[in-house]
């Protein structure tokens, strides 16, 4: 099955892995707005979320934000 | 090697926000020797704001930049502090914070803290950022950690209380948050300097 780290805790993908983080976001529910993501240590911009592809065994990290300070 | 305090007094660290977290941040670092601040806000000082910011009644309307520079050379004169009475956006964090070693990601709003932190590891090479996520409410202070994401960037917080779930935000656990930062952004100075 297909699997992508993330956060650190191998999930794996019954249906395959999202194509992209945008969709990854909306199958998770997080606001992509208020996400910063690393694929591999890279970070990826917001803005290219939907254009950004998933692929098998990446090491993603979502860091998303809450308010307050 | 340089002493540890010859060390805190040759950095320079970035404060994005001058809230609960930013001026809690800028007080610790400034008692605890940092030799520059680089501090910006946009913001006024409102009465609410006094149950959580380090500011005092007199300093009520005042800009929070010009208050904090009054109130860190009261603390501790010889440090060094740059207001930036200024909106930071992804454009002009660079500008502002080139000199900075580290920044403190000190801001209210989820998006921009996406926003600087984003911009901090796309826009430019050198510094750490520091941010917060997860510290409204009371109790629960072991909940409130310290973890490094990767290479350049460093979160505080429990990762989920925020304001907009109605929790209030309260001087001890935005404390909490901020001298866990403000920790962390010494940690980061001295561990640069052994490589």
């Amino acid at each position: 099955m297909e699997s992508l780290k993330i956060n650190g805790v191998k999930k794996q993908f019954a249906a395959g892995i999202p194509a992209t983080i945008a969709v990854l976001l909306e199958q998770l529910r997080i606001e992509a707005a208020t996400v910063v993501a690393e694929i591999d240590g890279q970070i990826i911009e917001c803005e290219k979320f939907a254009e950004t592809k998933l692929h098998e065994g990446q090491s993603i990290e979502l860091v998303r934000f809450v308010p307050g300070g | 090697m340089a002493s540890i305090n010859e060390t805190l007094k040759q950095a320079t660290v970035g404060i994005a926000g001058l809230g609960g977290l930013g001026s809690t941040v800028a007080v610790a670092l400034a008692r605890g020797g940092i030799g520059q601040l680089i501090i910006a806000d946009f913001d006024t000082i409102e009465t609410s704001n006094l149950t959580r910011q380090q500011y005092f009644t007199d300093q009520i309307g005042k800009s929070k930049v010009d208050a904090m520079v009054e109130n860190l050379q009261r603390i501790n004169p010889s440090v060094h502090v740059r207001g930036h009475r200024v909106k930071l956006t992804a454009h002009n964090v660079p500008e502002i914070f080139a000199e900075a070693d580290v920044i403190a990601e000190c801001f209210d709003k989820a998006e921009e803290k996406q926003m600087i932190v984003e911009a901090v590891l796309r826009r430019m090479d050198k510094p750490t950022i520091v941010s917060v996520s997860g510290l409204a409410g009371y109790g629960n202070s072991n909940a409130i950690c310290t973890r490094r994401i990767s290479a350049r960037l460093i979160l505080v917080g429990d990762g989920e209380s925020g304001i907009d779930s109605g929790q209030i935000l309260t001087a001890p656990r935005v404390g909490i948050a901020a001298c866990h930062q403000a920790n962390a952004i010494v940690e980061v100075i001295i561990d640069e300097t052994k490589k």
